[in-house]
């Protein structure tokens, strides 16, 4: 995790522009007065819209303030604003998902508009109409999942929109129970948790140390996703992956959700293949500091003396990957797949 | 919409409900068999229909399959060749009305949810509207001649039906074309059950390679007897051995020929009884488990019924029988018909189209069914 970057570090790191677009004196966006992050960020705000859809109609938003006046312009005005929303977050997987699905669009969109202006149009509009209909698709997903749900004990992990639709969706035909873990560092199992208490499912915290012990109790797992990558693996909140393995080991289906917009041309082969690996996560401190806790600087909020430090919890990543022998099923609004099916539609866009 | 009456009556034909009523009584078993009978109705359906327009022929085929899909819901080829006949029309329905003059649209209508779904755009595609020439009077919803657009395209499905047709009565063949491939010389083979699909690739295997086959016998139904003497007569040695002695056997077994009742869209199928039992055992000693199966038997079911109740029972006479009357009343006799074995257990699908993995199943049956047809 970038945990030195403190936010205004970010900010200026943002500024300088990589260099690859120092070459080019005509680049830089912020220039031209239309600032890709602000409108991301705002178009974030809408619980609705998730991070790669946020970022598709953020680069529409761009193209619709483009003077770029050819193809190649304005692929390359993409790109940097790729390049800038990149920069500027802290985990870019599933925002990186959606710029390359959109730049790819772009570039093979047929074009047979008579001038540039009204093909910018057009651009503008295919997005902003993806978008609307991607709001679909998690309603399609949880159609598709429900035929999987019987009355049930289901395990989940962390908070995903996909998911808390799914399960309330089940729940108005069948009686389903639910275990969520807590999943830390964010704690966003509470939010789950919450919301399905308010919604009458049964439900319960999980430490996200006892899903061994829970696993016999589930049925099978339900998780979302940040993205879904080219050999079906998933990337998820951290904790995914040691869920996977304990239901691999207890030998429960392992069903993950991903809408179309979250397939990443990526092919990681371990966790420290993802973009969001760096070598300060779980390094060791560089002077093995022997101070007692008390001793620390450390802000006496905690209760308990025997708690992480934010510190230590900054240097613990965020995300992790889970290989794709440990799911059994991705749900998505294309279709039931298997993981390595994931691939095809990868393949389908990116190559050839 | 307005669909007439007479295409509601349609499942009631007489055709239809004979073959119902057959498959209600079970005259009618074995996939093959049912799939063809099913062709053969859907076509006499077809070549009797009334319709203006598409929808209305996909209304009929759809009622009459779903008469036929209810009346033996565990026959899953009944549903499967209907789905592939609706996939064949809509195809022959799309190729005959984009020769028409509405050719533009299909070109502006790329979208982001298609790239998704569909890939990149495939340059033929955009060169396809050359053809404009071949010009087809085919009218929808004519209200002088309501016929004339039935009396355009029935010649065409006509030819998509016997397609169906064709690809299932020579399947058996196309199947064991490949089998010299997947049999050498010397090896012992371990089949179960009576599947023909497996007989004849046993028997294909035979003009070329000198094996051995052992066949379990395959309680309570003994299916196992019939291919043991089937085998042996086309020259192929072959043993005959009990269920129990499987496990024993498999270290010496090169090779587990199995067929399958269904194949499911997860990789899954449903095979005859005793076929886990053999699939578990090659597992333990890491025997390859190869399945041999024509695409007629892809189900775009996910292993969602797999559960006890979801397989199909049989007689529970022959595992206890009535001469055993005392103790009939005291114990439930259950003689359940299929397996339900996993994807993670079979190797590979070998199919009249080509050797497939399980985990790419579920594309073929993409491929081969339209996705609003999963639901009858």
């Amino acid at each position: 995790m970038p945990v030195a970057h403190s936010p205004i570090q970010a900010l200026k790191s943002s500024s300088a522009v990589p260099t690859t677009i120092l070459e080019d004196p005509s680049g830089s966006l912020s220039q031209q007065g239309f600032d890709v992050y602000a409108s991301y960020q705002r178009i974030l705000e809408n619980e609705e819209i998730a991070t790669p859809l946020a970022a598709i109609l953020a680069l529409t938003e761009l193209i619709e303030h483009s003077k770029a006046g050819t193809m190649f312009e304005l692929v390359k005005e993409l790109h940097e604003a790729a390049e800038i929303l990149k920069k500027r977050t802290t985990n870019p997987i599933s925002l990186n998902a959606g710029t390359e699905l959109f730049i790819a669009f772009v570039t093979l969109f047929p074009h047979e508009s008579d001038n540039f202006a009204d093909l910018k149009t057009k651009l503008v509009k295919q997005g902003q109409d993806y978008a609307a209909e991607a709001l679909t698709f998690r309603g399609k997903i949880s159609e598709l999942a429900l035929d999987f749900i019987k009355d049930d004990s289901i395990l989940t992990h962390s908070y995903s929109r996909v998911v808390m639709q799914t399960l309330l969706r089940a729940h108005k035909q069948k009686r389903i129970s639910v275990y969520v873990t807590e999943a830390r560092p964010r704690g966003l199992g509470v939010k789950t948790y919450e919301a399905l208490t308010a919604a009458g499912i049964p439900c319960t915290m999980v430490l996200d140390s006892a899903v061994a012990y829970v696993m016999d109790m589930v049925d099978f797992i339900l998780v979302g996703s940040e993205a879904v990558v080219e050999s079906g693996g998933l990337i998820n909140a951290v904790g995914s992956n040691q869920i996977a393995i304990i239901a691999k080991a207890a030998k429960k289906p392992f069903y993950a959700l991903a809408e179309s917009y979250k397939f990443h041309r990526l092919f990681p082969l371990s966790q420290y293949d993802l973009p969001t690996h760096n070598d300060d996560i779980l390094s060791f401190p560089r002077h093995a500091q022997r101070l007692s806790p008390v001793l620390t600087a450390r802000p006496s909020v905690a209760p308990s003396p025997l708690a992480m430090t934010p510190e230590q919890i900054l240097r613990n990543p965020r995300v992790d990957y889970t290989m794709p022998d440990l799911i059994s099923l991705v749900f998505s609004d294309v279709g039931i797949l298997t993981p390595e099916g994931v691939s095809q539609y990868l393949v389908g866009m990116f190559a050839g | 919409m307005g669909i007439p009456p007479e295409v509601q009556n349609v499942a009631n034909q007489r055709i239809v409900e004979v073959l119902v009523s057959k498959l209600r009584r079970r005259q009618v078993v074995g996939s093959r068999q049912t799939a063809i009978e099913t062709v053969l109705v859907l076509r006499q359906v077809v070549s009797k229909a009334r319709f203006s327009n598409i929808e209305q022929l996909i209304h009929i085929i759809k009622a009459v399959g779903r008469r036929l899909v209810q009346a033996q819901p565990k026959e899953h080829t009944v549903g499967n060749t209907v789905r592939k006949v609706l996939h064949h029309v809509r195809e022959e329905y799309q190729a005959v009305s984009r020769a028409g003059p509405s050719t533009q649209t299909a070109k502006s209508s790329f979208s982001i949810s298609k790239f998704v779904s569909q890939g990149q755009p495939r340059k033929q595609n955009l060169t396809a509207p050359k053809s404009d020439t071949r010009s087809t009077s085919l009218r929808e919803n004519d209200p002088n001649d309501p016929d004339s657009f039935a009396k355009g395209l029935k010649p065409v499905l006509m030819e998509a039906i016997q397609d169906v047709l064709d690809e299932l009565e020579t399947v058996y063949d196309n199947v064991s074309k490949s089998a010299k491939d997947h049999i050498h010389s010397d090896e012992i083979i371990l089949t179960i059950g009576h599947s023909k699909t497996v007989e004849s690739f046993l028997k294909a295997a035979a003009h070329y390679r000198n094996y051995i086959v052992i066949v379990a016998e395959t309680a309570p139904s003994f299916g196992g007897h019939e291919m043991a003497c089937s085998l042996s007569s086309a020259g192929i040695s072959s043993f005959l051995v009990p269920d129990s002695s499987i496990y024993a056997l498999m270290s010496r077994v090169n090779k587990c020929i199995l067929g399958a009742h269904a194949i499911l869209a997860n990789g899954g199928m449903f095979a005859i009884t005793g076929s886990l039992l053999a699939v578990s055992a090659a597992q333990a000693h890491s025997t390859p488990v190869v399945v041999c199966a024509g695409q007629f038997k892809l189900t775009p079911l996910w292993n969602l019924y797999h559960d006890y109740g979801a397989l199909d029972f049989a007689d529970p006479s022959s595992v206890l029988g009535f001469e055993e009357g005392s103790l009939v009343d005291k114990v439930d006799v259950i003689n359940p018909y299929f397996d339900y074995v996993g994807p993670e257990l079979i190797d590979v699908y070998i199919t009249n189209d080509g050797d497939h993995p399980p985990s790419s199943v579920y594309r073929l049956i993409k491929e081969s069914y339209d996705d609003d047809d999963h639901e009858l």
